[in-house]
């Protein structure tokens, strides 16, 4: 008997020690917490470690790009930063599962939708409102400006860099079927008429699927939101920002009419990475999951700018809209601040902040990103020439003026967005009529203003 | 009881049961049952995401609102197919493959056996990469080989169209889950005693007869470890459906593991997610009650 | 010959012929990943599928070594060289396997004896409440357990991770099955004999479950190797994640590099492989003396 409880302890004992080892293994965590600890006795001390996750904007997955901006950083503050390394497949789940834990980290990059909308409205960022002064807002993009900020006046976001979603177009294609004629190479732009011209073509050249609306989840919805908005004109929220009407006659139309076009199909076994991934092999002769970082690497596969995996050439379009003027669907992305409860962290993070966004830094920031600079100067310094020296984002700067209403800041966004695929699975299972494309749009929609 | 034991004794094997039992139970108790109380008593709340909201106590709220929300239903149905189905079919697939390659050599049996559980051992995250090709619209090898065949005109998109997609998950669900029934089937299966199936045989039994009189009952354990086994599995295609589908298209897939995970981390209602695996768990041990039930029994 | 269960001789030839149409459809997933580990981007990403490579790159397993790095090991303030983050990935999923088996054989041994052989005040509940939560998916208590490890400061640690494992009745069970088989008599000699609990549980117990222990220590690790819910909510630090973790963080935006995405695979399944396929022997002889004895 004795024996077995010796045993007992033992297995605890080695149970503890080991739990002890690993405990103090996640240094990162642990070494940070002590100075941190320390930090308030000091008043409005700064932090001398802070750590960032950041979603893939852009350049912003890559840890070569994203290591050397913190090193410099570092380098002249003192203030280590520990990165971390979001999808957007994942992403959000471990935000949420480390909110929910309490161990948010305290700085994150990613836009509006998440930052304001999502986090901001449910009291877990601390107001950055403090940060702008009427320089910075004469500076800032008006509407890159305004997504950073919730109703009550509270901001949650700092924006760094920001561009247009857009759709593309497979070029040999179009040339082979004889519909390049419908693309307007100089402006990037086309109507509803332009585009079903060229699908039917490509359709009739091609057979298969030219185009899909995809809607199997996760990210991407940028692009099906576009494009059905843009068909016929409708909206998707209300200029409030406080209601989805996506319910409009104009969207239901939009739907019918895609639904019947041969060659765009409805498809919820792919998400937005698998749309590019079959433009980019070829099948599909267009991806309406487009943007700049796109064009600049498709695919992400490195295997040259603007082209395909057969060479052919990609050129980027605005949505179809009957007048062939697009309102796009913005991406805004910069930093917000988790409220961890620790003034000197939170004064590090705002450091940080400055110094990535507001500072003789920022172009260096913004070019590591792969988009435009959501300011035209920062403390000074020009932005405008960022890109000065690159073709095709110099070209891409065509799309910006058509940039839209940044309506994901809308109430219940997150809950909004798996309403508007689960309406598009709905769509694409029915059978096409008017009433069943209707009822779909009714209730998702529905129950998006639910939230 | 054959004999009554005497008190003091039976108090010393209960201390010496406990303390054998205790670091499992630490285990146990701290990490599986302690957490479904929580989940229990969060259950009867408006439990949420935000820091500013306080968790509302709202009894059965939450209990009443599952009956009407469609989506639930609809999860609990998939849930309930998906064991129905996977359940015999891996048990019959199993013993078919046994029967088949039990009396082979010792190569060719081991080949089998462990061809069968490669997928179990390659992990459900890789497998469904390769799932996912195989199913796809466009290029995917299903498409391929029966357009060759001539046995469909148009592709099929098995994993987009409701009517395929829960049938296609479970086909995956069931390569993950054959492995360990055909190793069980294979040993239980030669050590039938021989003697009676050739007796039988003399008698001139059929092989179905030989087969359900003298080698089913023989096997009978086997099957209902397995029946367990299977059923525990069926309930874990949890990384499947996130991978694959989302729960989509239409909610032909959605199951309540994954909307247990879709209400708190996309709509941020613990209290609702929490009466759903409140609902769950209750499910499963009616099962498994209904199960150990059939094996005592037997 | 053929008389032996009257099975004709086309059967025979049919069942053959399934059985290695299946084992193909078995063995080409596996067949899929390592041969597009290998493969180049063009031929990866080619809507026409590639049988056999044509050509192999190193490409994938390059940029999946690349990609992001993480420190060898951290003990304390002692921290080891920057490696590839997939190196550290791989010694966290080892470690985290191995200490689930080890943990998870001991207890179970313990505990499936105790249920199986001893007769004891709460054992029908205790069984019961065991049985019940085999079949439960960690999805139903996944809240209260992120908040629990929150609490005991384990969240984005791989103990949180093996902890709940260990806690996963199945073992229990597996390891009652085994002690059933072990004969009473034996038992109650060595008690007359005046032998200790513990000398009787290590002396005769054991030695008779002991396949039973190694059947579970394969199980135990393949189950914890590929668990990747747990992981997925439980680990966040670049440092702290496991193989199959650290392929999905990998993903660029909206986009998908199969290659990387195979080369992970490879590398996360490969390990596990071998380990099943060197204690095989064991395994299926393990798994076959619990079960039959039921």
């Amino acid at each position: 008997m004795k024996k077995i409880l010796a045993l007992v302890m033992a297995l605890c004992m080695i149970f503890a020690l080991a739990a002890c080892g690993q405990s103090a293994a996640p240094a990162a965590p642990a070494a940070t917490e002590a100075p941190a600890e320390e930090a308030p006795a000091e008043e409005a001390a700064v932090a001398s470690s802070i750590s960032l996750w950041t979603y893939p904007v852009g350049g912003y997955g890559s840890e070569e790009t994203v290591k050397a901006i913190t090193d410099a950083f570092t380098a002249e503050t003192g203030i280590e930063v520990t990165v971390e390394y979001l999808t957007y497949a994942d992403g959000d789940d471990k935000v949420n599962t480390a909110l929910t834990a309490g161990q948010a980290p305290d700085l994150i990059m990613e836009g509006p939708e998440r930052l304001v909308s999502n986090w901001g409205a449910n009291g877990y960022m601390v107001d950055i409102s403090d940060m702008f002064d009427d320089t910075d807002k004469s500076e800032i993009n008006a509407a890159a400006l305004a997504a950073c900020f919730a109703p009550d006046g509270a901001a949650y976001e700092y924006p760094l860099v920001m561009t247009a979603h857009c759709m593309a177009v497979n070029l040999n294609a179009l040339k082979e079927a004889g519909a390049d004629q419908y693309v307007d190479l100089e402006s990037h732009t086309w109507t509803t008429e332009q585009f079903a011209e060229a699908v039917k073509a490509l359709y009739a050249k091609f057979g298969g699927t030219v185009g899909a609306v995809y809607c199997g989840g996760q990210g991407g919805d940028q692009g099906t939101r576009a494009l059905v908005n843009n068909y016929y004109g409708g909206t998707f929220t209300n200029a409030e920002h406080t209601a989805y009407t996506w319910d409009d006659a104009k969207n239901i139309q939009a739907l019918k009419t895609l639904y019947d076009m041969e060659g765009i199909d409805f498809d919820a076994a792919i998400v937005g990475g698998d749309e590019i991934a079959n433009f980019y092999n070829g099948v599909f002769k267009m991806a309406f999951c487009w943007n700049i970082a796109q064009q600049l690497n498709p695919n992400s596969a490195g295997t040259g700018e603007g082209k395909t995996l057969n060479g052919d050439d990609i050129v980027f379009m605005a949505f179809p809209s009957e007048d062939g003027v697009a309102n796009l669907q913005g991406g805004i992305w910069g930093l917000g601040v988790f409220d961890n409860g620790d003034a000197a962290k939170i004064e590090a993070a705002k450091t940080f902040i400055k110094w990535m966004c507001d500072s003789e830094h920022t172009p260096e920031a913004v070019r590591a990103s792969n988009f435009f600079a959501a300011r035209s100067a920062a403390e000074g310094v020009d932005l405008s020439g960022v890109w000065a020296d690159n073709e095709i984002m110099n070209e891409y700067t065509k799309l910006m003026p058509m940039l839209g209403d940044y309506y994901q800041v809308t109430t219940g966004w997150a809950a909004a967005r798996t309403a508007w695929w689960n309406m598009l699975q709905q769509v694409g299972a029915s059978d096409g009529s008017e009433d069943a494309i209707a009822a779909a749009v009714a209730e998702f929609c529905g129950q998006a203003n639910a939230q | 009881m054959p004999q009554t034991v005497s008190p003091r004794l039976r108090r010393k094997e209960t201390i010496s049961a406990y303390l054998f039992l205790l670091p499992s139970l630490v285990f146990f108790l701290g990490f599986v049952v302690f957490p479904m109380v929580l989940c229990i008593v969060t259950s009867f709340f408006d439990a949420n995401m935000n820091a500013n909201k306080p968790d509302v106590f709202i009894g059965l709220a939450n209990y009443v609102e599952l009956w009407q929300d469609k989506v639930f239903l609809k999860a609990l149905v998939n849930t309930i197919i998906i064991v129905l189905v996977s359940v015999p079919v891996v048990c019959v697939f199993s013993l078919w493959v046994a029967s088949a390659i039990y009396r082979m050599k010792e190569g060719p049996l081991s080949f089998f056996r462990v061809v069968f559980y490669l997928p179990v051992v390659t992990g459900s995250v890789a497998v469904t990469v390769v799932w996912k090709w195989m199913y796809n619209n466009y290029y995917g090898i299903f498409n391929y080989l029966l357009k060759g065949a001539g046995l469909i005109e148009k592709n099929i998109n098995w994993l987009g169209d409701p009517k395929y997609a829960l049938a296609c998950i479970i086909i995956i669900l069931l390569t993950t889950s054959v492995g360990q029934p055909i190793v069980l089937y294979v040993s239980a299966l030669s050590n039938v005693d021989n003697s009676l199936v050739e007796a039988a045989e003399v008698d001139g039994a059929t092989n179905m007869q030989c087969f359900w009189r003298i080698k089913w009952p023989q096997i009978m354990p086997t099957t209902l470890y397995i029946l367990v086994i299977t059923t525990i599995n069926s309930f874990q295609c949890f990384a499947l459906i996130q991978l694959l589908t989302s729960g989509g298209p239409n909610y032909a897939t959605e199951t309540v593991m994954y909307y247990i995970y879709y209400t708190a981390f996309k709509l941020y209602r613990f209290g609702y997610g929490n009466a759903m695996g409140v609902i769950l768990a209750i499910f499963i041990a009616v099962l498994s009650a209904v199960q150990f039930r059939l094996a005592k029994e037997s | 010959m053929s008389k032996r269960n009257g099975e004709s001789r086309a059967y025979r030839i049919f069942s053959v012929v399934v059985l290695i149409f299946l084992a193909f459809l078995f063995i080409f997933p596996l067949y899929w990943i390592l041969t597009g580990a290998l493969k180049t981007p063009a031929a990866i990403n080619s809507a026409t599928p590639e049988w056999v490579p044509s050509e192999l790159t190193l490409r994938n397993f390059q940029v999946l070594f690349s990609k992001r790095s993480a420190p060898l090991f951290q003990l304390g303030a002692l921290v080891g060289p920057t490696v590839p983050a997939a190196i550290r990935w791989l010694i966290n999923t080892v470690f985290m396997a191995v200490m689930a088996m080890i943990l998870t054989c001991f207890t179970a041994s313990m505990a499936g004896y105790a249920l199986a052989k001893k007769r004891f005040l709460g054992r029908y509940l205790l069984f019961s409440l065991i049985v019940a939560a085999m079949a439960l998916p960690k999805q139903v208590i996944l809240i209260p357990l992120i908040r629990e490890m929150s609490a005991l400061g384990l969240y984005d640690n791989i103990w949180a991770v093996i902890l709940p494992t260990v806690g996963w009745p199945f073992g229990v069970f597996l390891m009652k099955q085994f002690s059933e088989g072990i004969p009473g008599e034996m038992l109650e000699a060595a008690r007359i004999d005046g032998a200790s609990e513990a000398k009787t549980f290590f002396s005769i117990v054991v030695p008779m479950i002991k396949p039973g222990i190694g059947a579970l220590a394969i199980f135990t690790f393949i189950n914890s190797w590929n668990d990747y819910f747990m992981q997925l909510i439980m680990l966040t630090s670049s440092s702290n994640l496991t193989i199959s973790l650290g392929i999905a963080t990998m993903q660029a935006e909206n986009s998908t590099d199969y290659g990387l995405i195979m080369a992970g695979a490879a590398l996360a399944a490969v390990p596990i492989i071998i380990v099943f396929l060197v204690f095989q022997k064991y395994f299926t002889r393990g798994i076959t003396m619990g079960a039959v004895k039921g």
